[in-house]
């Protein structure tokens, strides 16, 4: 060896591992511990986290309980169940966000049986709504939770905010993250948020790339040019997607079977005897190879 | 100049986190639910510096009295003079553990109802109580041999051939 061994025995011995989620990087424990503390005179009480989190093509949003074994969820919708509902493509900007958490509030009030006392707000306006109290129950609380997220004005997690909020959802938040709040006037510009809800930002790219660079615009919007979206369409399709999360937000059953036999996705560990074979091959292998360049007569059969 | 009596002294060791356990802290601590007469242990957690006990408490067990929404309320036996007082104390969570000193009771306490309830259904007279394990049973030593030792007669030549 001629560097240094820095990592010896006695600091293996001594090395602490971070919690696992910590090591994969997925879980920031510390905001972990400030959401779901429960108050210890509420016993029992379930405390809900509104999950939102972004993959390169789908977006996850969850309300979820801690437990002890498990955090338990209560509900979920992902934006690869859109093209139930009519939208195919775009499934992870802003205005996907929004009918993901617009989906997932509507689920969950269906599922408690509170989405006719909770209408929320129907018409997508882009202003600020909070949902008033009804008559029999509560509104459902949860708790906005981004992750590892860097929460910048007009970042996709408050889109789906958004349309939690309005499917009907108590959330605790303020205007000044969502996409159209303006630092200087220190107003939230209800009409560029309703742009956005509405695709607004994508149809505008859309039209310039059109006129300005047909190329890029074939090789870009490729799918929606298949499904023949128009730019003027894109708002209208949006409603339209708006209006059936609402008619029928129940998760539809997959008729995929799971596959009879489990996938493996690593190697299968080898037995002692195989082990020992495949020495025995490799060693055979290096031997009649040398003994080719040799030409020597080594037997090296070891058993 | 001399040590000092603070509330923290001599607590370098008692109030220090556990070799490799340092660091943040696992959910369970504050996914536990306490209800009060439950018993519990108490533990200093040194890296939560809000509601800990007196280093007193450090390793005490006692009943809850009281759940506040970050605490919980311990009573605990103290022994001041020639009396011992019932000291109430408010604990956070983090430096508090369920204690199983009650588990086994517990346990039992239901094992028997269980037991109550299926003799009743047959009619049955049955005594749950404990008893305490008697003297071990007779038995038979395996793989023994009689050896029988007597005295032989004093031989005073032999004895004598040390040296005299």
């Amino acid at each position: 060896p001629f560097a240094k061994a820095q990592k010896g025995k006695a600091y293996f011995k001594r090395f602490q591992v971070k919690f696992k989620r910590r090591r994969e990087g997925k879980t920031d424990y510390r905001a972990r511990i400030r959401l779901t503390n429960q108050d210890k005179n509420k016993y029992s009480t379930p405390k809900y986290r509104f999950l939102v989190r972004f993959t390169n093509k789908d977006i996850i949003a969850q309300i979820v309980s801690a437990s002890i074994a498990g955090d338990m969820v209560l509900a979920s919708a992902y934006a690869h169940e859109l093209p139930h509902y009519g939208l195919e493509v775009g499934l992870t900007n802003y205005a996907a966000a929004y009918c993901t958490g617009l989906l997932l509030a509507r689920r969950v009030l269906k599922k408690l049986e509170m989405d006719e006392e909770y209408e929320g707000n129907v018409e997508a306006t882009g202003e600020d709504y909070s949902v008033e109290p009804g008559e029999s129950r509560r509104p459902f609380r949860a708790l906005l939770d981004v992750g590892l997220l860097r929460t910048t004005t007009g970042n996709r997690v408050f889109g789906a905010l958004k349309g939690s909020l309005d499917g009907g959802l108590d959330i605790p938040h303020s205007e000044k993250r969502f996409a159209g709040f303006s630092k200087d006037s220190k107003q939230l510009d209800a009409e560029v948020h309703r742009k956005y809800i509405y695709g607004g930002h994508v149809a505008g790219y859309m039209r310039n790339l059109r006129d300005d660079e047909p190329e890029k615009y074939q090789s870009h919007f490729v799918e929606y040019i298949k499904r023949g979206i128009e730019p003027d369409g894109i708002e209208e399709m949006y409603k339209k997607v708006h209006a059936a999360i609402r008619a029928d937000p129940s998760p539809k059953k997959s008729e995929k079977q799971p596959p009879k036999e489990h996938k493996r996705y690593n190697p299968k560990k080898l037995t002692y005897e195989q082990r020992k074979e495949r020495l025995i091959e490799r060693l055979n292998a290096l031997n009649s190879a040398a003994g080719n360049d040799d030409e020597d007569d080594e037997d090296e059969d070891d058993e | 100049m001399p040590a000092g009596h603070g509330l923290r002294s001599r607590t370098r060791d008692s109030f220090s986190r556990a070799f490799r356990k340092k660091g943040t802290i696992a959910l369970s601590t504050y996914l536990k639910t306490y209800h009060i007469g439950e018993y519990v242990d108490v533990k200093v957690n040194g890296a939560i510096h809000k509601g800990m006990p007196h280093k007193f408490y450090h390793g005490r067990t006692g009943q809850v009295w009281n759940v506040t929404k970050r605490a919980i309320g311990v009573e605990v036996n103290k022994q001041v003079g020639n009396r011992i007082i019932r000291k109430r104390i408010h604990v956070r969570v983090e430096h508090v553990q369920p204690s199983r000193c009650a588990e086994e009771f517990k346990l039992r306490k239901k094992l028997n109802d269980k037991l109550k309830a299926e003799a009743k259904a047959r009619g049955e007279v049955i005594s749950t109580k404990r008893q305490p394990l008697g003297p071990k049973p007779g038995f038979m030593v395996e793989g023994a041999t009689l050896e029988t030792v007597t005295p032989i007669p004093y031989d005073v030549v032999n004895d004598l051939k040390g040296g005299y």
